[in-house]
């Protein structure tokens, strides 16, 4: 039993650390990629449209992710165009760390 | 053999191994597709982390198989312990589920189609069927194998059926159940790939294939050595020093 | 005792089965009832499509077995002669084996394109890589006073290889095989899925796609069937036949 500790124990504590610092870190990061006049909006608007850059070309899997987080109208470039995407929704938004900017469309 | 020796070996074995597939890259007359170097899997791998995508197919992969890891610990030994507690109930048993663990999930996979669609329950059910089976059986055989006298023993000193399960039968029967749950996710896992190939949207197995569409072949060679690399982490770090531990304390029953 | 009730679990089974089904609890179409399926694999048996399917099955794992098991076996045995080489190639092939069967599907696919050559070839390298790494440690682990012995006596390193060291790894070889076949004839279905349009797991499922339980549960009566017969009749005695006389050494 004892053997345990060593190897197995190790390799769960170490795992759980990694992931609560993981989570910290992206909850840190989220609000900075936020544009101003979006988060000024976001407590006051049920639904908002937005315009999410990625620092690539989306891929399909993108595409079909955003889909869940409202409807997906239009890409250009490295930006995805999301219309009626809820509060939370923009949070969870932000929270992911492959996204650079959200900035706010009328 | 001289701890020197054995570093030289590691090092010439795998510059040979990677120098060669080079080689092979660089010089075979096939498209490019064919034969991504290693450096193509290496700069894949930087990407998809980059894209955000590996890390989430890797946790969905992962969110399944543990899952159905869970349930088989939670409902799939005690259902075989209690199978194993009565002979005549073993006896009965013993042939379904030998022929039930001997046809994998993937095998009805189509009926759950027919059930579910291409869903996540299908992959969900597909992968849950092959862990429990393997589970059930050994935990079964497990209690089985328990040597009578014991169970006598403790009945002489008047203990309740309780304590002889949790004194006698559970120990007696874990080295079976570790091996059960080793086989069960060692099956499982590979009818996880299989079913995210077939019905998935996610997860390792749907990107490798999805990968082949595209041509996209470091991708997939990517995704195989996170396969077997993911694999070999679970059983190393979790399996393997569950069945030595309870085998090396409990082993009543020798394999 | 244990042979008469082997069947009788299976008895049950199919009556409570028919009795689910008379009983309207679920539509037919998914779970039809068994009258339903023995019609329909009399059907198939007779035009001729089950026979075909279960021939392109079972010829794809003979080839995965003759093409695998030699290759592998003589593989085993080489590496493991080189003392230097063995404890590095181990994990190596303990990694590939890991990673073995369906996950190969794709890159075949790729090299190979769709059919029978990329099937086979899931069946091959499950195969070659277990078969290889059991080969691998049953030779390893037969120890040396054997070895040593043979030599003190005369004996040629040819005498050594043959007679002593192959039969010593024989139950980890056949233990290999035995498992890599039960490994392998999962993946083949799996691979027969996708990637090809003859073999059993084709019929399935297309019998999917069609929304054909009936021809379904055919395909996977057919299929737990033939490696249970597999199992019980050739590997578990082949098993037990190389075991009981060289079990010097067994490895799960």
């Amino acid at each position: 039993m004892r053997y345990l500790r060593h190897r197995t124990a190790a390799f769960l504590v170490a795992a759980i650390l990694a992931w609560a610092g993981w989570e910290l870190y992206i909850r840190m990061a989220a609000p900075g990629r936020l544009d101003p006049d979006l988060a000024r909006v976001l407590g006051r608007e049920p639904f908002v449209n937005v315009a999410v850059t990625l620092g690539f070309a989306p891929e399909d899997f993108h595409i079909r992710l955003f889909q869940t987080y409202g409807i997906v109208s239009g890409v250009q470039g490295m930006t995805v165009k999301l219309q009626r995407v809820p509060a939370d929704g923009v949070a969870r938004l932000a929270r992911l760390y492959w996204v650079r900017r959200i900035t706010r469309e009328p | 053999m001289l701890r020197r020796e054995v570093v030289l070996t590691w090092i010439v074995v795998l510059a040979g191994f990677f120098g060669v597939w080079s080689l092979m890259a660089a010089t075979l007359p096939v498209p490019a597709y064919f034969l991504p170097p290693p450096t193509a899997v290496v700069e894949a791998f930087g990407e998809l982390v980059r894209k955000g995508i590996l890390p989430t197919y890797v946790a969905e992969s992962l969110r399944r198989i543990l899952t159905a890891a869970m349930l088989g610990l939670v409902a799939g030994v005690p259902v075989g312990i209690l199978l194993g507690m009565s002979r005549r109930v073993a006896d009965f048993f013993y042939p379904l589920l030998n022929f039930f663990q001997s046809v994998s999930g993937i095998a009805w996979l189509p009926l759950f189609l027919v059930w579910f669609g291409f869903s996540e329950r299908t992959i969900l059910v597909a992968v849950n069927y092959t862990l429990l089976f393997p589970v059930i059986f050994n935990a079964m055989l497990g209690v089985r194998s328990v040597p009578p006298l014991y169970v006598n023993a403790l009945r002489t000193l008047g203990a309740s059926r309780w304590r002889i399960v949790r004194d006698v039968v559970l120990p007696g029967a874990l080295p079976s159940i570790a091996t059960g749950m080793r086989l069960g996710l060692a099956y499982g896992w590979r009818a996880l790939i299989a079913a995210e190939m077939l019905v998935g949207a996610n997860g390792l197995g749907f990107m490798i294939f999805n990968a082949q569409s595209f041509h996209l072949t470091s991708r997939i060679m990517l995704g195989m050595g996170l396969i077997g690399a993911l694999w070999l982490v679970l059983d190393y770090f979790l399996l393997r020093p569950l069945e030595e531990a309870t085998i090396a304390r409990w082993g009543l029953v020798q394999r | 005792m244990r042979r008469v009730s082997g069947a009788l679990p299976f008895a049950v089974l199919i009556a409570v089965w028919w009795l689910v089904t008379r009983l309207g609890f679920v539509p037919p179409i998914f779970l039809p009832p068994p009258g339903d399926v023995v019609r329909v694999a009399l059907e198939l048996a007779s035009d001729g499509s089950l026979w075909i399917n279960i021939a392109a099955s079972l010829g794809r794992v003979l080839l995965g077995i003759v093409a695998g098991v030699p290759l592998a076996v003589g593989l085993g045995v080489v590496v493991a002669l080189n003392r230097r080489l063995a404890p590095v190639v181990e994990p190596i092939v303990g990694f590939f084996n890991a990673l073995s069967g369906i996950a190969w599907l794709p890159l075949a696919i790729t090299w190979f394109g769709l059919g029978w050559t990329s099937v086979t070839f899931i069946m091959f390298n499950t195969i070659f890589f277990l078969v290889f790494f059991n080969t691998l440690v049953g030779v390893r682990a037969v120890p040396r006073i054997f070895e040593q012995a043979v030599l003190t006596m005369g004996g040629s390193r040819r005498h050594v290889i043959f007679q002593v060291l192959i039969p010593g790894a024989l139950p980890s070889v056949v233990t290999g095989i035995r498992m890599s076949i039960g490994f392998g004839w999962r993946a083949l279905i799996a691979a027969e899925m996708i990637a090809t349009s003859t073999g059993l797991g084709f019929l399935i499922y297309n019998g999917a796609n069609f929304l054909q339980s009936d021809t379904i549960l055919v395909g996977i009566l057919v299929i737990g069937a033939l490696w249970l017969l597999t199992d019980r009749l050739v590997l578990r005695p082949l098993e037990r036949r190389t075991i009981e006389r060289w079990g010097l050494v067994s490895i799960s």
